[in-house]
């Protein structure tokens, strides 16, 4: 069976007609039959919600913003307000979205896209944009209704996995803390131009950042009745300028109950790919 | 195959209503395409053949990209600045919100004074750039006598040295079945060749690109630009985004309504546009396939989990 790359050549496709049906449908006029739903999901994500029970609905999205002083932070001590500014940059962007969700009548938004945008240095804009989706299992989930819709950074592949291991998510949390160090003197600069030694002052304050906002989000996912928290991403920025020494830290993950069933296993086959690898043709040198 | 005379004529070509620019139409000798190996598979799968690389572009002056230094607030002649802007989308009945000044006790000046106003005037311009280009590549795929225009890329860029103009182009595929007779408009989607043929397997076709462009004015009060005499929570940058979003949504939801059950693919860019100084416009645009059912009882295919033997 050969088809040349032009036209007018005989399909002789056996048992793929399904595109002339398509092109079929095409010529008469769409009757739209109520709304139409808004997804910015690819077809495979499409279908790997879909083959869970969800369907889209939506895209939804929300945003917050937030200022601070950067410069008031004392040495080992958190920066309330400055962690406070970021933690509700996200918190309302985080209720924004929920709140267009739960006005469509869906049940969550999957395969959110986070972004942070610090314009000024001393400011934090947050916006999420995902696909709002209805049914599936967290539907069905008893308290689902009274704890809100449910939100998550997950990709529509990684949710997929998630669902078919028995677990459900229950929405973002997140941990933010600022932690202040004490500036070095001149002679202190001078002398470790000389010497290797670790600067004690700003390795406490890391670690007291990374457990005040570990703690923070492990509240947050309490707080929803969480088993636990999945992917989470660490971001970690040191601020150390005239005026400011201070350690920033964000954690901002998925949180996740277990269902009913527990753990349900995925059962993953293992593959063997007898290909080889592809040939390098045009190598360097 | 297209000939000389045998392209888009008036009336004949979709969407080309203005009749100030048509291409020429040229002799091809061979088909052409921007398809990868596997995408060009996938398509053959389903039973298409490309037909030929097309493209449409429209070089635009963007009204009411404001120019010079808005601040101070004083508008400028023909409805263009600050003023003008302002009036204009209150007269409209479009989106217009101010935000004093924050500071408290504080006798409120331009410098501390801000505003979000919706520019439908630089929405309708970059709408209708993209809107050119697509119809003019849809001409393309129509003179080849296609059925559809997959993997559509649309980009924009200034152009160089000349404020206020802009490119703008469209390129995709043309694809044709062979057993079928042309359609009068050929479907276009920003769908890759293996996610067409996905889409025909779950019992969608493609019938059209839907598009939504929202713009919002940002000229920042003291909160909103992070001075730093002034800090805290500000409502003023959420609300831009918030609208210029939510009108991409409405025109992009719109602009699908009467072709398809839903949009899938949608590609989504947030940026500020046009700076001028402490001010911005708040773009979102929204380009995404509108699909429509063509079967009802489609296979389901539950996928299977797997962990790769690779290194």
């Amino acid at each position: 069976m050969t088809r040349d790359m032009g036209p007018g050549v005989a399909t002789g496709a056996s048992g793929l007609p399904d595109i002339g049906v398509a092109l079929e449908a095409l010529r008469t006029p769409f009757r739209p039959d109520g709304q139409a739903f808004v997804s910015d999901l690819t077809v495979g994500e499409l279908i790997l919600l879909e083959e869970i029970g969800y369907r889209p609905v939506e895209i939804v999205t929300g945003a917050g913003s937030a200022s601070w002083f950067a410069q008031f932070t004392t040495a080992g001590t958190e920066a309330k307000t400055w962690g406070g500014a970021i933690a509700s940059a996200i918190a309302e962007a985080r209720a924004g979205i929920a709140s267009e969700v739960s006005q469509r009548g869906a049940d969550g938004v999957v395969a959110m896209r986070l972004e942070l945008e610090r314009e000024p240095a001393n400011q934090l804009t947050c916006t999420m944009l995902g696909t709002a989706v209805r049914g599936g299992r967290n539907a069905g989930h008893p308290g689902s209704a009274a704890r809100g819709p449910f939100t998550t950074t997950l990709s529509a592949r990684e949710f997929h996995m998630l669902i078919r291991a028995g677990y459900r998510a229950a929405g973002i949390v997140l941990g933010v803390s600022v932690v202040g160090f004490s500036a070095r003197s001149a002679s202190q600069s001078l002398g470790l131009v000389r010497d290797n030694v670790e600067l004690e002052g700003q390795t406490t304050a890391l670690y007291s950042a990374r457990e005040e906002a570990m703690e923070m989000m492990a509240r947050e996912a309490a707080s929803l009745g969480a088993d636990g928290v999945v992917a989470v991403q660490l971001s970690e920025r040191p601020v150390n300028t005239m005026l400011t020494h201070a350690v920033e830290l964000m954690a901002i993950g998925t949180a996740v109950h277990r269902g009913p069933k527990g753990h349900e296993s995925l059962d993953p086959h293992l593959q063997l790919a007898l290909d080889d690898p592809a040939a390098e043709v045009f190598t360097s040198g | 195959m297209a000939g000389p005379g045998q392209g888009a004529g008036p009336g004949q070509g979709a969407g080309l209503d203005r009749g100030a620019f048509r291409a020429t139409p040229r002799v091809r000798h061979a088909p052409t395409s921007d398809l990868s190996v596997a995408e060009a598979a996938a398509l053959r799968r389903v039973g298409l053949s490309p037909v030929g690389f097309v493209m449409g572009s429209a070089v635009m002056q963007l009204a009411s990209t404001i120019t010079g230094n808005v601040y101070g607030g004083m508008a400028m002649s023909g409805g263009i600045g600050w003023g003008g802007l302002l009036s204009s989308a209150r007269a409209s009945g479009s989106y217009v919100e101010s935000y004093p000044c924050a500071h408290f006790g504080f006798v409120a000046n331009a410098e501390h004074y801000g505003f979000n106003a919706e520019n439908t005037v630089l929405a309708a311009s970059l709408f209708e750039g993209y809107r050119l280009a697509l119809s003019r590549l849809q001409d393309e795929a129509v003179g080849l006598g296609a059925h559809g225009v997959v993997g559509v890329k649309l980009s924009f860029e200034h152009m160089i040295g000349a404020a206020g103009t802009a490119t703008f182009l469209a390129t995709g595929t043309a694809i044709l079945h062979p057993g079928s007779a042309p359609l009068a408009s050929p479907f276009l989607t920003n769908a890759s060749g293996q996610n067409f043929e996905r889409l025909i397997g779950l019992g969608y076709v493609p019938a059209g690109l839907a598009m939504g462009v929202g713009v919002v004015y940002v000229q920042p009060n003291c909160l909103a630009r992070g001075d730093l005499t002034v800090v805290g929570p500000n409502a003023q940058i959420p609300a831009a985004v918030g609208v210029a979003r939510g009108r991409a949504r409405q025109q992009l939801a719109s602009t699908a309504h009467g072709m398809g059950e839903g949009v899938v693919h949608t590609e989504w860019s947030d940026r500020r546009f046009i700076r001028y100084g402490e001010s911005w416009n708040q773009l979102a645009l929204a380009l995404g396939t509108a699909v429509r059912r063509y079967k009802t009882e489609a296979e389901p295919r539950p996928p299977r989990a797997i962990v790769s033997l690779r290194p």
